[in-house]
C-alpha cells in the first residue's frame, strides 16, 4: 500500500519544483521594448496644466510615488520626517517607500530591477550605473519625456550642459538617468600643506604650475634635509590614484581616479587614443618620478596605508600630503591629538604644461525611473514633480535646507543661517538637532548630493573650502569627449582588454614613478600594450563614436 | 610452568617493555610539545581579532585612529556602548534578529529531523529519489533572481517565512542527521513497534530522546547560520524596521567609509572605529556565549554517525 502512494508523490514533487523553476526563469524577462511615447499619452492625474520654469509644483490631487529609498546609517529614515510632511502639505505628493541600506545599495537596485518588482522611483544612481539594466527593458528612457520638464531643460542650457548629456546616450541615442546638474565642477581634492612652514619660507599658497610646487618642496627640503616633504595617500588600489588625478588634466592627459576606460579624445586627430600610451602620460609621470628622485616625495606613498600617511602629517614628520575638504579636518584633529604646533591649509591646484586646467563631471548622482511609470496615470505629475525637487532653484533649495523661518533664515543679502537648535555640516556645533537626521533634509535621495548652482552649493560650506573652491573657480575646464556608447556584445568584448590593460598601465605607472623602470624603456612599454590588443580595443571604441554620430546626425 | 628461567626471561621483556614505554613516551612527549605549541598559537591568533575589538570598544576614538590600541583599552571609556544601547533602531533590529533566528532554526529543525529520519530508513519507496532531490540543490539552484521572484510571487517578502523558508532544510545538515539515524538501533524501534507505538510515536518517544547530541548539534549549526546571515534579509526586506542586527551593523560600517551621495565630502560624519567595535561586540556576543554549553554535545554530535556499527 504505502508503495504505491509514495511513488507518484516523489514524481509530482519533481514536477512542481520544475514548474516552479521554469515560472521563476520566464518572471525575470517578458519585459516589453519601449515604445515611442507621445505628449498626449501621459496620465493627467494630479498634473498642473501651467507649470512651467517658476511654477510651484502642486498635485492638483494627492499623488503617490514608489520610491526606492536609499537608507544612510548616518541619518536613518524616519516617517514623520519634517520633508516628508511638507511634501504632503504643499506639493500633495505622497511616498510608497521601500528602503534599501547603503551598504548594499547597489546590489539591492540591480535585483529589485531584474526582478521587475522596482519601484517607480529608483533613487541615488549615478549616470553609467544604469547601462547594466539598458538591454533588460525595466528602465525608462527618460531622454523621450523630458520636454515635460521645463526647469530641467532650462539648466540644461543655462548652465551649458547639452555635450555632458550627451555623453550619458545610449546605442539607441537614449539617455536613461536624470542625473544631478551642476552649474560648475566642484572641485575638493588638493594638497593640504603646513600652512606655518611655508609661511616661515616664504612659499606660496597658490604655486602657478606644478614646477613650482615642486621648486617649494625643494626648499622644504633644504630646510628639513632628513625628512620628505611630501608623503602622499590614496594607492590603495592603485598608485597615487587621488594625486594623479588631480595633475593629469593639468598634463593634458587623464590618470588614478579619472583613468575610467582608458581612452582619450584627441581633438585634433579627431579620434580615441589610448590614455596610458600618450606622451602626455609619461610627461606626468616624469614628474612624479622628478619628485621621488629628488627625495621631495616618500617613496612609501605609494604603498602606505591612509592612516599612516595621516600620522606622518600630522605628527610632523611630512609637510604635505594630498586632502580633500573633509579629511583636512581629520589631520587637524589628529595633529591637536599628538600635539604638534602648526597649521594646515590647501593649495590651489597648480596649472601644467597643458593649462591651468580642472576635470570633473558636472552630471552626478541623480535617479532612474521604471519603465512600467509610463503607464500610470500620475505620470506626468511625476515628472513635473521630479522637475521641481530636482531641478527648480525652489525645490533644490528647498531639499537642502528646508523651510525658510523654521529651519533657517535668510538675511537681505540671501545669506541663509540655520536656525540655532539646528546643526549641519558643523555649522552650529553642539546644536541639539541636525538638518538631516532630524529633519530629513540635506539627503542625498532627495538632494541629488550637491547638484545645483554654485551659490547654493557653496551655501553650506566652510569658509576656508568656499575659499578654496573660488580660487580654482578661473580654471579651464577639461573638454569632454564625444559618445561613443557601445553595444552589449561590444561591451564584454572590451571588458576584457581594459581589465588586462589597466593593470598593465597600474603596473608600470607605479614602476615608472618609482624609478624602479627607466623612461629609456617608454617605447618597449608601448609596445607591450600594443600586445594587450590596445589597438583592437580603440578600434571598437572609434568604430562606435563613427556610428553613433552617423546615427545621431 | 613457569621456572626461574622463565621468571628471568619474563622480567627482562617487562623491563624492556618499560624503557620502550618510556620512548614513546619520549617522542610522544615531543609531539604533545609541538602539538600544544601549534595549537596556542592557532588559539592566539584566532583570538587576538576578538581581543582587540573588545579592546577598541572599550578605547577613546583618538587611540583607535593612532593605531595604538592592540590587547588593552587606552583611553577607557564606555559612553559609546550607553549611545548604541540608547539607539532604538539597534534594539529593534535586536529584537528582529531573535525572532528570525528562533523561527527559523525550529522550521528547520522541525523539517530537517522529519525529512532526515523518513529517508534515513531503508524500506522507504522512493527514497533515493528524495534524498537525490535533496543532494541536487547543493549542486544547482535557480539563481538570484528567480530565487526572489519566486519569493516575491508566493508573498513572503517582509515576513519572517522569506527568512525561514528558503533556508529551512541544509542539505548538509540533513546528511549529517539522515546517517545518525540510520545508525539508531533497528531493535530499540522494533521493541517500541511491538509494544503499540506509532511511526511518529517512535520518533518523538524514542528516537529524538536518544538524538540529544545531534539535535544540539543542528540547533547550534542552525541558530548560528541564521544569527550571523544577513543576505536574505537584505534582499527580502523593505523596510528598516524589519532588518536583522546584521543589517544595521553592516549599514553602520558602510556609512562610516562611504563617499559617496550625500554622505560625501560635504558632511561625511565620521562614525568611530569605537562604534563599530561596541556594535560588533554586542552583536556576537550571544552566540559566542551560547557555544560552551553547547559545545559537549557538538563534538560528539558530528562524530555520530561518522564509523558504522
Amino acid at each position: 500500500m504505502r508503495t504505491t502512494k509514495k511513488r507518484p508523490l516523489a514524481l509530482a514533487a519533481t514536477a512542481a519544483t520544475l514548474a516552479l523553476a521554469l515560472a521563476a526563469c520566464s518572471g525575470g524577462t517578458d519585459d516589453e521594448a519601449a515604445k515611442t511615447p507621445e505628449a498626449s499619452d501621459l496620465g493627467q492625474v494630479g498634473a498642473m496644466e501651467d507649470y512651467g520654469v517658476g511654477t510651484t509644483f502642486k498635485a492638483t490631487e494627492p499623488v503617490s510615488f514608489g520610491l526606492m529609498y536609499r537608507d544612510h546609517p548616518n541619518y536613518p529614515l524616519k516617517d514623520d520626517w519634517d520633508i516628508l510632511t511638507k511634501l504632503k502639505e504643499n506639493q500633495n505628493v505622497e511616498f510608497d517607500i521601500q528602503t534599501a541600506p547603503l551598504s548594499d545599495w547597489q546590489q539591492a537596485q540591480s535585483i529589485a530591477i531584474g526582478a521587475g518588482n522596482a519601484p517607480d522611483i529608483i533613487s541615488v544612481t549615478y549616470p553609467g550605473q544604469e547601462v547594466a539594466f539598458v538591454a533588460g527593458g525595466a528602465i525608462l528612457p527618460v531622454s523621450d519625456y523630458v520636454e515635460h520638464m521645463p526647469n530641467f531643460l532650462d539648466k540644461v542650457e543655462k548652465w551649458d550642459l547639452q555635450a555632458d548629456i550627451d555623453r550619458m546616450r545610449q546605442e539607441d541615442g537614449k539617455y536613461y538617468v536624470l542625473p544631478g546638474l551642476r552649474e560648475s565642477v566642484r572641485p575638493s581634492y588638493t594638497y593640504a600643506v603646513r600652512k606655518d612652514v611655508w609661511e616661515q619660507l616664504g612659499l606660496s599658497l597658490e604655486p602657478e604650475t606644478y614646477e613650482d610646487f615642486a621648486a617649494d618642496l625643494a626648499k622644504v627640503k633644504a630646510a628639513y634635509p632628513d625628512k620628505y616633504p611630501l608623503s602622499d595617500r590614496w594607492s590603495a588600489n592603485g598608485p597615487l590614484e587621488a594625486s594623479l588625478n588631480v595633475a593629469a588634466p593639468n598634463f593634458g592627459t587623464a590618470a588614478g581616479w579619472g583613468y575610467g576606460e582608458g581612452v582619450w579624445w584627441d581633438e585634433d586627430a579627431e579620434e580615441f587614443v589610448y590614455t596610458g600610451a600618450m606622451d602626455e602620460y609619461r610627461e606626468l609621470l616624469e614628474y612624479f618620478n622628478g619628485l621621488v628622485a629628488d627625495g621631495l616625495m616618500d617613496p612609501e606613498s605609494l604603498i602606505q596605508e591612509d592612516d599612516q600617511a595621516l600620522t606622518k602629517i600630522a605628527s610632523g614628520q611630512t609637510f604635505a600630503q594630498l586632502t580633500n575638504d573633509q579629511e583636512i579636518l581629520k589631520i587637524r584633529t589628529a595633529m591637536t591629538e599628538t600635539g604638534t604646533a602648526g597649521e594646515v591649509a590647501m593649495i590651489r591646484v597648480p596649472g601644467g604644461p597643458a593649462g591651468d586646467i580642472v576635470a570633473g563631471g558636472r552630471l552626478i548622482s541623480g535617479v532612474m525611473l521604471s519603465s512600467s511609470v509610463a503607464e500610470e496615470d500620475d505620470f506626468l505629475a511625476m515628472l513635473q514633480f521630479l522637475d521641481w525637487l530636482f531641478y527648480s532653484d525652489e525645490g533644490l533649495e528647498f531639499a537642502k535646507w528646508g523651510v525658510e523661518g523654521e529651519t533657517y533664515t535668510k538675511d537681505a543679502d540671501g545669506k541663509r543661517t540655520l536656525m540655532p537648535e539646528i546643526d549641519q555640516n558643523g555649522l552650529n556645533p553642539g546644536a541639539p538637532k541636525s538638518l538631516n537626521v532630524d529633519y530629513g533634509y540635506h539627503n542625498g535621495v532627495w538632494m541629488l548630493e550637491h547638484g545645483s548652482s554654485d551659490e547654493l552649493d557653496q551655501s553650506m560650506l566652510r569658509p576656508e573650502v568656499v575659499e578654496f573652491v573660488e580660487s580654482m573657480s578661473d580654471k579651464e575646464l577639461a573638454p569632454v569627449a564625444p559618445p561613443a556608447p557601445l553595444d552589449e556584445l561590444e561591451r564584454e568584448q572590451v571588458s576584457l582588454w581594459t581589465t588586462a590593460l589597466k593593470d598593465h598601465v597600474w603596473q608600470n605607472t607605479a614602476a615608472f614613478i618609482l624609478g624602479q623602470r627607466s623612461f629609456d624603456e617608454w617605447d618597449a612599454y608601448v609596445a607591450e600594450l600594443e600586445g594587450k590588443n590596445v589597438q583592437q580595443y580603440l578600434d571598437v571604441v572609434n568604430g562606435a563614436q563613427q556610428r553613433f554620430a552617423d546615427a545621431n546626425d | 610452568m613457569v621456572t626461574a628461567e622463565n621468571v628471568t626471561r619474563l622480567d627482562e621483556r617487562l623491563s624492556q617493555s618499560t624503557v620502550r614505554a618510556v620512548k614513546d613516551t619520549r617522542a610522544y612527549t615531543a609531539f604533545r610539545i609541538v602539538n600544544g605549541t601549534l595549537l596556542v598559537i592557532i588559539a592566539l591568533v584566532t583570538l587576538y581579532p576578538f581581543v582587540n575589538l573588545v579592546a577598541q570598544a572599550f578605547s577613546s576614538e583618538s587611540y583607535i585612529n593612532a593605531g595604538q590600541v592592540n590587547l588593552w583599552p587606552k583611553g577607557f571609556n564606555v559612553t559609546t556602548f550607553q549611545l548604541v544601547m540608547g539607539d532604538a533602531m539597534f534594539w529593534r533590529n535586536y529584537q528582529n534578529t531573535v525572532y528570525y533566528t528562533v523561527v527559523a532554526t525550529l522550521v528547520a529543525m522541525v523539517l530537517t529531523t522529519t525529512f532526515a529520519y523518513a529517508i534515513s530508513k531503508y524500506h522507504l519507496k522512493g527514497r533515493k529519489v528524495f534524498i537525490g532531490i535533496a543532494v541536487f540543490t547543493m549542486f544547482f539552484n535557480g539563481g538570484l533572481i528567480p530565487n526572489y521572484v519566486l519569493v516575491n510571487e508566493l508573498g513572503l517578502r517582509n515576513s519572517v517565512w522569506a527568512i525561514a523558508l528558503p533556508n529551512a532544510i541544509s542539505v548538509f545538515n540533513l546528511l549529517v542527521m539522515k546517517s545518525f539515524f540510520e545508525n539508531f538501533s533497528t531493535e530499540l524501534e522494533e521493541a517500541a513497534e511491538i509494544d503499540g507505538l506509532s511511526t511518529y510515536g517512535k520518533l518523538w518517544r524514542i528516537v529524538l530522546p536518544l538524538s540529544k547530541a545531534v539535535i544540539a548539534t543542528m540547533i547550534l549549526f542552525y541558530a548560528v547560520s541564521f544569527w550571523n546571515s544577513w543576505f536574505a534579509a537584505f534582499l527580502y526586506m523593505d523596510h528598516r524596521d524589519l532588518y536583522p542586527v546584521t543589517v544595521y551593523l553592516r549599514n553602520l560600517i558602510a556609512g562610516a567609509t562611504s563617499v559617496d551621495g550625500a554622505a560625501g565630502s560635504a558632511e561625511a560624519t565620521q562614525i568611530a572605529a569605537n562604534v563599530k567595535a561596541v556594535t560588533m561586540l554586542l552583536t556576537v556576543l550571544p552566540i559566542v556565549c551560547l557555544y560552551p554549553f553547547v559545545q559537549r554535545y557538538f563534538v560528539s554530535g558530528v562524530m555520530l554517525g561518522s564509523v558504522k556499527q
